[in-house]
């Protein structure tokens, strides 16, 4: 086995201790649990980083040399990866247990089901034509750092539907939370549909051809666009902000997926 | 920032109003914007569900010959170029371009010269304090980074950053317009064609798809000299490569590599890398001449003319074969040529002898053709969208006023966003100039 397989299979480990450390939290309620929390989350993205960096490294060794960005396995690695990322970088507004295991639960379960999952090819594979370019770079993060960010918009909006008095944080909380994160998602939604005509531009003649992949990150923009302007221009809050962040994410997830295996299209790459 | 939205608030519903004010204001509403983006979306996932742009056959396969009627009626076989989506497209357009004017507008109608609100005005903000000491403008300046002046008076002074944020809602949506006239621009005066070319065909037309596709002159020609493809060793492709030339009244202007995603550019016309086949070619031996045909091409001298019309890779287990049409008298006949058997590989045609010699497997590039005289609207729009973006969410407009009083000066401070960030900033200010919170 691969030497960055077993550094990432380390990390899907390092996940899981993180989320049975949640747990033992939500058991005992001792805050010095809390306290190993954030160094440990911050230990297992480095060594996350670590194992996408060695996975890059390994395939120059193949005659390949390209970023881990180019099929299924990779890409959901990558998404946990920029989940954990989003995390760190909003540490001062997400500093609740709550949301800390949410998001590791989606990081697990990333990480799990590409290590783990039959249908997923865990090689490393050339890149075929049309990736071969630089903006594969720039779109693939954009669109998964905006991805990452709505799975924190989704996990306040969840979360908003239930009270727990001392383990779910105060509505209020939570309702900014869920719009702070949409500003920082749908910049980069926006930068990812971007980058992503662009490329579209060079290798496929056209900026916009209305592939499945493309047509559902429109839907998915507009969706979070509504979101906005119900909120900034309306006065949305509560419960009606949190549906709207769950059928965001809901959209997400189709983009991400539910295109892949459901509708075939010119980003048929991730199968 | 409050009074232009009470402004905007009252104008949708004020008493009395004649239906075609009231459906004015319908479509320069926030909620009728609402509704079209729904209904854009909803279109959009249509278009993703039903297969777009397939022959009869097709459909005829998935649906019953009842839905297929009404796919065929309301064009949910090519959604996005229906007619209304198109219409939601530019009603969208006009809603956008009205809601950003009836919000801009007093904005810029109303642009008052900033000034010093009163002593008791300042006191009643939330964030204010007052100073004893003297200040004086450089020191004023040096603590106030990125500030800028925006009224100065005997009684006082208006500082005010990030004014720039005050504009970022109109530039976003102004880039949604561009983004749209660009694709309108690229849909009337652009098009997209394909070309096959063999290793060595020159063609100065391209094929233009849909439903009664047609040639359509480039202006310039290109000649394919070379056509690669190369494949990693597990057999997936690395490499298309096709070494082309641009040729013009006769001219050659210069040769390029057209790879996937190396695109040729020339007056505007982008040819790129699509696609590739084989298609087999046959050698005969025509009176002892060598002559090297593909399906459907023509060979003609004095004695002879005949066409290869259809390859079989395998007739009855005799191996490939090629049925061939010639003329004979004037009437049209056919016949099969077998390449692997001695008695059926020969055939004497109008007196002349002919031998089916060969099959060669010739490789030829798919080139997809394009113009789009509305890209770089396009391209403009998508950078001022994410300029927009960064200003609208990112920077945030907040003034603060200095006033002096008797003794010293007050100082105020206001944000209508961001008011937790803005706190912290004009608690750090107070503590730069000791002063004691009033």
């Amino acid at each position: 086995m691969a030497f960055h397989h077993k550094i990432l299979g380390i990390v899907t480990l390092l996940y899981l201790c993180l989320f049975f450390i949640h747990l033992i939290f939500f058991a005992f309620k001792k805050e010095k649990i809390v306290a190993i929390m954030w160094p440990l989350l911050y230990g297992t993205l480095g060594l996350h980083t670590v194992g996408l960096i060695l996975r890059w490294l390994e395939s120059y060794r193949h005659g390949m040399g390209h970023a881990p960005l180019s099929n299924f396995y990779e890409s959901l690695v990558f998404y946990a990866w920029c989940v954990s990322l989003i995390v760190v970088f909003m540490k001062k507004r997400l500093n609740y247990p709550a949301i800390t295991i949410c998001a590791t639960v989606i990081s697990l379960f990333l990480m799990g089901y590409a290590s783990i999952s039959p249908s997923v090819d865990r090689n490393i594979q050339p890149l075929v034509p049309a990736l071969q370019s630089n903006w594969l770079h720039i779109h693939v993060l954009t669109c998964f750092l905006a991805y990452a960010s709505f799975a924190v918009s989704f996990i306040s909006g969840f979360l908003y539907m239930f009270t727990w008095k001392n383990v779910i944080p105060p509505r209020d909380i939570l309702d900014e939370i869920n719009y702070r994160s949409v500003v920082v998602g749908f910049p980069m939604l926006s930068a990812g549909i971007f980058t992503g005509a662009v490329w579209a531009h060079y290798a496929w003649g056209s900026y916009w051809s209305w592939d499945p992949k493309e047509t559902w990150s429109l839907i998915t923009w507009i969706v979070y666009a509504v979101f906005l302007h119900a909120r900034l221009m309306r006065g949305w809050k509560g419960k009606k902000i949190a549906i709207l962040s769950i059928v965001g994410f809901a959209s997400v997830i189709f983009t991400y997926f539910g295109v892949n295996f459901i509708l075939s299209g010119l980003h048929s790459y991730a199968t | 920032m409050n009074a232009i939205k009470n402004k905007a608030a009252e104008q949708v519903t004020p008493p009395g109003k004649s239906l075609f004010q009231s459906l004015q204001g319908f479509i320069a509403s926030i909620k009728f914007s609402i509704i079209l983006l729904t209904c854009i979306a909803l279109g959009s996932i249509i278009g993703t569900i039903i297969k777009q742009g397939v022959g009869p056959d097709e459909y005829l396969s998935l649906y019953s010959e009842h839905t297929y009627q009404i796919i065929n009626l309301l064009g949910l076989n090519d959604v996005y170029h229906s007619p209304w989506f198109i219409a939601l497209l530019f009603l969208f357009a006009i809603n956008l371009t009205l809601c950003t004017v009836r919000r801009f507008m007093p904005a810029f109608k109303g642009s008052k010269k900033a000034s010093v609100p009163e002593e008791s005005a300042m006191m009643d903000m939330s964030m204010s304090f007052r100073a004893s000491t003297s200040i004086d403008d450089a020191h004023l300046f040096s603590i106030l980074k990125g500030y800028r002046i925006s009224y100065s008076g005997e009684e006082g002074k208006v500082f005010q950053k990030g004014a720039l944020s005050k504009y970022g809602v109109l530039l976003i949506h102004t880039s949604i317009m561009l983004i749209l006239i660009g694709g309108f621009v690229g849909l009337v005066a652009g098009f997209k064609g394909f070309m096959v070319l063999h290793k060595g065909d020159i063609k100065n037309t391209i094929t233009i798809g849909g439903e009664k596709p047609y040639e359509k002159p480039l202006g310039f020609s290109i000649k394919c000299k070379e056509f690669q493809v190369s494949f990693y060793p597990n057999g997936a492709p690395k490499d298309y490569v096709s070494t082309v030339e641009v040729i013009e009244n006769g001219k050659i202007i210069f040769e390029k590599q057209i790879r996937v995603n190396e695109p040729l550019s020339y007056k505007g016309i982008h040819i790129y890398q699509a696609s590739y086949g084989s298609a087999p070619s046959f050698t005969f031996t025509i009176g002892g001449e060598r002559v090297s045909l593909r399906e459907k091409e023509a060979y003609r001298n004095d004695n002879i003319s005949l066409m290869p019309i259809r390859f079989e890779q395998d007739i009855h287990n005799f191996g490939p074969g090629i049925m061939v049409a010639y003329l004979e008298q004037g009437e049209p006949r056919t016949v099969w040529f077998v390449k692997n058997i001695e008695r059926f590989n020969e055939k004497i045609i109008q007196g002349v002898p002919v031998r089916f010699v060969d099959i060669q497997e010739n490789i030829y590039t798919g080139l997809s053709v394009s113009r789009d005289p509305g890209i770089w609207i396009v391209w403009a729009g998508f950078a001022f969208i994410l300029f927009g973006l960064y200003i609208n969410f990112f920077q945030y407009y907040r003034r603060i006023y200095i006033r002096n009083i008797a003794g010293g000066y007050l100082v105020a401070g206001i944000a209508i966003k961001n008011k937790e960030a803005f706190k912290k900033e004009f608690e750090m200010l107070r503590e730069k100039l000791n002063g004691i919170p009033s």
